[in-house]
């Protein structure tokens, strides 16, 4: 078996004004994702991978390559990092059009080896800015802008691509859009990616694992369902808007209804959600509150709600004043989880390995892309 | 006696030279006040204000004491005349160190304008320094500095003061539009002083209106951006 590379060695000792930040992260996953209350230091510490803010002492190495080591007095200065930055704002070039914008990084992207030309052209096919690239800036709305800062970012040839908030600056429906594009993006170019957010479900959708920072502190790391549903966390989580997150392929459609094959085996496993914009075939996210789900240890018959799917609990844990049913519906669908109060699980006497009926309605279901 | 054309066309061309040769300094001066901390900021600032709060008089004098034979550009202390006072290059100093103080402050403005945020996205965008201040900084701030050159050269163009202490006014030599005005007032010949004047709030309004102009699109610009 081949060595598991790591992607990300980083530790960090530093103060900026009231914030303390010191973290220790050493991981193999290429997407990371750091979740945090807004204070956190989650930009800052964005910003020390970048290279623009001045570090007491630490290591940072992403992917082999050492960008800062305190001991050795090495600094690899922000524009030879190789690093794309995506802010909340955009910060796109005002006195550029779009196609200047994208093109603002190429000496580095030409230096850093792919041919230009075709990097701008994947760039530009994958988010969609062809229409876009004569346009000056003033005349993009929010999600455009946004899809451009990042179009720029990656046009620079990084070795990582550092996301801040990707998606707070904009509404619900624009969410739903630009969402797709950074999936498009992740899978795509295949770079290492680090996204801040304070949303878990973007970080439910784009990371391999998340590391939680409180106070400058990362006090947490693990994969995203595992962190957001435990003990400490989901009660934040949920505030922030925790949902079980699936990802599916639309099988059928109608009027109303759309039909979304969770299991990739012919729609083996699916459910009925709420009609969305996609055709068959296309993927689409999908996501249930875990509030929105009743349990039943029988399939029931004579109900309006639309879903019934058969899973197997896999374990139960407190989380807080709720209990969390976690369940297994199929190897390629991810954790489903149930809240329940301690009275269901007594009367229900649910215990890990029992076999259990997951019913939702569907308009309990919102689709988070398409 | 040199014709009105000979005056005003002299003193625009010393009134431009001046402003070129603020431009460097200036600029550098402005971006460092503007953009970095350090120590003796306020020291530096505060000299490079000084030229506009004190008497242009004031300022001729001391840069007459400077440039006098005894003076620390003079020819005692350096070894050979620069041959300042009383010449055509007195009038392009004296007109520089007066219009300084308005090209640095309306320059420092402009840069502080350009949000630093953006400079660091250059940065992250593999741009060094000086590519972030060329291709980033400069046209960002370039209306605010279009601005400040117009101000420095209307400064100039009206300098009156330190001029002719440290040039005179002597007709067809050193003889500019503001002195020349003053000496056709002071002679009666109100002719040549109402043509004078004439091109002189011709000259400053059009100068003015444009940095107006400029501001206001910057104005418009910065809300677009933000």
């Amino acid at each position: 078996m081949n060595e598991v590379e790591t992607i990300f060695n980083i530790s960090l000792k530093a103060r900026f004004g009231d914030l303390k930040l010191d973290l220790e992260y050493k991981g193999s996953k290429h997407v990371l994702g750091v979740f945090g209350v807004s204070g956190a230091g989650k930009t800052t510490f964005l910003e020390c991978l970048a290279g623009l803010r001045k570090v007491m002492s630490g290591q940072i190495a992403v992917a082999g390559e050492i960008w800062l080591d305190t001991e050795t007095n090495c600094f690899v200065r922000t524009e030879k990092r190789y690093v794309g930055y995506v802010p909340q704002d955009h910060l796109l070039f005002p006195h550029k059009n779009v196609r200047g914008n994208l093109e603002a990084g190429k000496a580095r992207a030409v230096e850093s080896g792919p041919d230009f030309q075709s990097v701008l052209k994947k760039v530009v096919a994958v988010l969609e800015l062809e229409p876009l690239l004569d346009r000056s800036i003033d005349q993009l709305s929010g999600g455009e802008r946004q899809r451009v800062s990042l179009g720029r970012a990656l046009c620079s040839g990084p070795k990582l691509l550092l996301l801040d908030e990707p998606l707070a600056s904009l509404d619900l429906p624009l969410r739903r859009k630009i969402l797709p594009f950074l999936i498009r993006t992740k899978e795509a170019f295949e770079l290492p990616m680090v996204v801040v957010s304070h949303n878990p479900t973007e970080l439910q959708v784009l990371c391999d694992e998340v590391l939680i920072l409180e106070n400058g502190r990362n006090v947490m790391v693990g994969s995203p369902n595992e962190l957001f549903t435990s003990d400490s966390l989901f009660e934040v989580a949920k505030q922030h808007g925790f949902e079980n997150v699936f990802s599916g392929a639309i099988i059928e459609k109608s009027d109303q209804v759309d039909r979304l094959s969770l299991s990739g085996k012919d729609g083996e496993i699916s459910i009925q959600i709420p009609a969305t914009d996609a055709l068959v075939g296309d993927r689409v996210l999908a996501s249930i509150g875990s509030d929105n789900v009743l349990i039943g240890l029988e399939q029931p018959r004579g109900l309006s709600a639309r879903n019934c799917l058969s899973a197997t609990i896999s374990r139960i844990e407190n989380a807080g004043t709720r209990w969390l049913v976690h369940s297994v519906v199929a190897d390629a669908v991810s954790d489903f989880v149930v809240e329940v109060t301690s009275d269901a699980i007594e009367a229900l006497q649910l215990e890990s390995g029992a076999r259990i009926y997951l019913v939702f309605k569907t308009s309990s279901v919102s689709t988070l892309t398409g | 006696m040199p014709t009105i054309y000979e005056t005003i066309s002299s003193t625009l061309l010393w009134a431009v030279l001046a402003s070129l040769i603020v431009a460097v300094p200036g600029l550098a001066i402005a971006y460092l006040l503007a953009r970095r901390e350090f120590l003796g900021k306020k020291v530096l600032s505060t000299f490079t204000t000084l030229p506009l709060v004190l008497p242009p008089t004031a300022v001729g004098y001391l840069l007459l004491r400077l440039f006098a034979d005894d003076g620390w550009l003079g020819r005692e202390r350096i070894g050979f005349d620069l041959d300042i006072i009383l010449s055509w290059k007195a009038v392009v100093i004296a007109c520089s160190i007066m219009s300084f103080p308005i090209f640095v402050r309306t320059a420092r403005v402009a840069f502080e304008e350009v949000n630093p945020r953006l400079e660091r996205m250059g940065r992250t965008l593999g741009m060094g320094r000086q590519k972030v201040f060329l291709s980033i900084t400069l046209p960002l701030a370039s209306r605010g500095l279009i601005a400040a050159t117009l101000l420095g050269f209307t400064r100039a163009l009206g300098e009156f003061g330190a001029t002719i202490i440290l040039a005179g006014n002597i007709p067809g030599r050193t003889q500019t539009l503001a002195s020349a005005l003053f000496s056709a007032q002071q002679s009666g010949n109100e002719a040549l002083a109402n043509q004078l004047l004439g091109v002189a709030l011709l000259v400053g309004f059009i100068a003015v209106y444009t940095t107006e102009r400029l501001a206001s699109k910057r104005s418009s610009r910065k809300e677009q951006a933000g």
